[in-house]
């Protein structure tokens, strides 16, 4: 058996598998496909203070290889988390990384303050979600604001910090060294792709917020190149995510850099995903001979 | 019970009229399981470019047999390209989503009110109704006649033909589903013999009217909605409806809802 655990910026996992925020909820509406303890982690959805209603009108659509969202990250805030969430997660046995949202800095840390004595394993600072307003991908975009907002989570807990970045930025490696500089344990990459699809019939936006997130296959390109561009510019660990839906896809997100995977569309098509990449990346360590998956992170030759 | 991602075989798949389509699929753990307003999620595989299932509420099921029936209507790429499963393909779906259909125990009449395929979920309803000993009339509204396709089953289920409408007034009475809600209130009314429960599916538009009449008629009505689903499985948050109560999510926390909770849109 290859040993499979890893350390993602002192988050340790049974296995480099986890799951998209977002696209699994807190784990329990796929507990009769998945045993979310046989995941390295269960990432939970997007959580903010007091809850947000997410956006009105259609939230998604079928792209080419992928889906356009515009879910608004509706969630019903911190405290339902910590009464329903968190304690069948950790009756289950599963490490959790929490999706942190806020309108603003301060809506961050009192998410993460509120936490602070609740059973999770890490925080995903989520700077970088496209579909709302204040807060998201707009605190994300700059070096200045996400040294702001990182540095002031940071100071909030000492627990792993993972930094979740935007793809839709010029260069995504100066995003990453501010982040790490400001206090990041692990960043985590792409969030979706800044999309949108037009109804001609009615000749608007399918979205009231005209624009969504493009994610599933279509952006595994993408998000593979930003893994690797960021393992080059950064020390800390990558958590690898975009179109992951094999175990293949898994390994060669390790093999540009990543020491942990998600999946999150893939969930949709196939509700086993994450455990089958869990299993696909031991058997394939196995019949390729690798003793460590670990070996395999930054493995790619150039 | 909990949820399943099953293998679904083809047996048979048939037009039966321009694009509404019967298909057969052989899944005994659905066709066992299955409770009236239920769905399940469907793969549609070998289309690279479509990832997401599609959603289909189950028309009839044979549990002897193992199998059940999908009534639906070729409208985009998944629907055109479940035209061309041959009897043998397997596929996949999750099942059996969702809140069914509630009766209230003591009902004694009903009304089911199907539009195009809505009359699809109603189906299952219309037998469970019928084998308890429940009054049951059916309205149903198509565009044309030959769009009718369901009214032969409802026949054999209820042992007489379903009130119809068509738009195009080629079968029964001309014009909207609704008119006939109207008038089976005003008879039952009549006889003595008010509906206790109504159950209405089919275009938005249609619910929206026919729950109206009802509601303001004192009749407990229920309406089984449409909304675009990623996850099926009450993950995403893609499926949401607005109503009294908050958004709730139409995979999980429906399909089926109370009329007088919805806010339509
Ligand atoms: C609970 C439920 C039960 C349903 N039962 C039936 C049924 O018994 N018979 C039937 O013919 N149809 C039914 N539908 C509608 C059916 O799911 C859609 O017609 C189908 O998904 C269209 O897929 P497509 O690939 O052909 O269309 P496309 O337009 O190519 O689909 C693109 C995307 O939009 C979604 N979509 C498109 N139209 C609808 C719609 N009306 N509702 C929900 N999602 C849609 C698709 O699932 C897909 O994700 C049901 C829908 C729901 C939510
Ligand atoms: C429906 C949906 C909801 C999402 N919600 C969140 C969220 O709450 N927080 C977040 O950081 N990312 C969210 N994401 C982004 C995913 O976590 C992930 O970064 C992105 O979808 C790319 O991975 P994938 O292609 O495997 O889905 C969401 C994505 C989808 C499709
Ligand atoms: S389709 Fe995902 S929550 Fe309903």
């Amino acid at each position: 058996m290859a040993l499979m655990n890893v350390d993602l910026g002192g988050l340790s996992m049974k296995n480099p598998v986890t799951v998209a925020s977002g696209t699994f909820a807190a784990g329990r509406e796929y507990a009769d496909f998945v045993d979310v303890a046989k995941l390295g982690a269960v990432t939970t959805k997007g959580v903010s203070l007091n809850g947000w209603e997410g956006n009105p009108g259609v939230r998604i659509a079928e792209t080419p290889s992928g889906i356009l969202n515009s879910i608004g990250l509706q969630n019903p805030g911190v405290e339902h988390l910590k009464e329903h969430d968190l304690p069948w997660l950790s009756g289950q046995g599963a490490t959790v990384i929490v999706n942190v949202s806020g309108h603003s800095v301060q809506e961050y840390v009192s998410v993460i303050e509120a936490l602070e004595e609740s059973p999770v394993g890490a925080y995903e600072i989520n700077i970088s979600c496209p579909n709302v307003d204040a807060g998201g991908m707009a605190m994300g975009c700059s070096c200045a604001s996400v040294e702001e907002v990182v540095g002031r989570c940071r100071t909030a807990t000492e627990r792993p910090l993972i930094v979740k970045l935007t793809p839709n930025v010029t260069d995504v490696t100066e995003i990453a060294r501010a982040a790490e500089a400001s206090g990041a344990d692990a960043l985590s990459l792409i969030n979706t792709l800044l999309g949108m699809a037009v109804d001609i019939r009615t000749r608007r936006s399918v979205f009231s917020r005209v624009v969504g997130g493009l994610s599933g296959p279509a952006v595994r390109p993408v998000a593979l190149r930003m893994v690797w561009q960021c393992s080059g510019a950064v020390s800390i660990p990558l958590l690898g995510m975009g179109g992951i839906a094999t175990a293949e896809d898994a390994i060669s997100f390790m093999l540009a850099g990543a020491t942990a995977v998600a999946v999150g569309t893939a969930n949709f098509a196939n509700p086993h995903a994450a455990a089958d990449v869990v299993d696909g990346i031991q058997a394939w360590c196995e019949e390729e001979g690798v003793e460590d998956v670990n070996e395999l992170i930054g493995g790619l030759i150039c | 019970m909990g949820l399943e991602d099953m293998q679904a075989r083809v047996h048979a798949n048939k037009q039966l009229f321009e694009n509404l389509w019967l298909m057969e699929l052989e899944c005994p753990s659905v066709a066992a399981n299955i409770m009236p307003g239920q769905f399940v999620h469907l793969e549609v595989p070998d289309l690279q470019a479509n990832i997401l299932r599609r959603p289909f509420s189950i028309f009839d099921r044979d549990e002897d047999a193992g199998t059940v029936e999908v009534l639906y209507q070729a409208v985009g790429t998944g629907t055109r390209a479940m035209r061309t499963w041959e009897p043998g393909l397997v596929t996949r779906m999750i099942g059996c989503i969702g809140r069914p259909w509630e009766v209230p125990y003591d009902t004694e009449r009903a009304l089911l009110v199907g539009g195009g395929v809505g009359a699809a979920p109603l189906n299952l309803l219309c037998q469970e109704l019928m084998a308890s000993d429940v009054g049951v009339d059916v309205i149903l509204g198509a565009q044309t006649e030959g769009a009718l396709v369901c009214r032969a089953r409802y026949e054999r289920t209820c042992g007489r033909e379903p009130a119809c409408s068509t738009d195009d007034g080629t079968y029964g009475r001309e014009g909207f589903a609704t008119v006939l809600v109207e008038e089976a209130l005003a008879r039952a009314q009549a006889e003595g013999r008010p509906y206790d429960y109504a159950a209405v599916c089919g275009p938005e538009p249609l619910m929206r009217a026919a729950s109206q009449l009802l509601m303001e008629a004192g009749v407990r009505c229920q309406v089984s909605l449409e909304r675009r689903m990623a996850c099926g499985v009450g993950a995403c948050l893609s499926c949401v409806v607005d109503t009294a109560s908050g958004k709730k999510r139409a995979c999980v926390d429906g399909p089926i809802f109370d009329a007088e909770e919805v806010l339509w849109r």
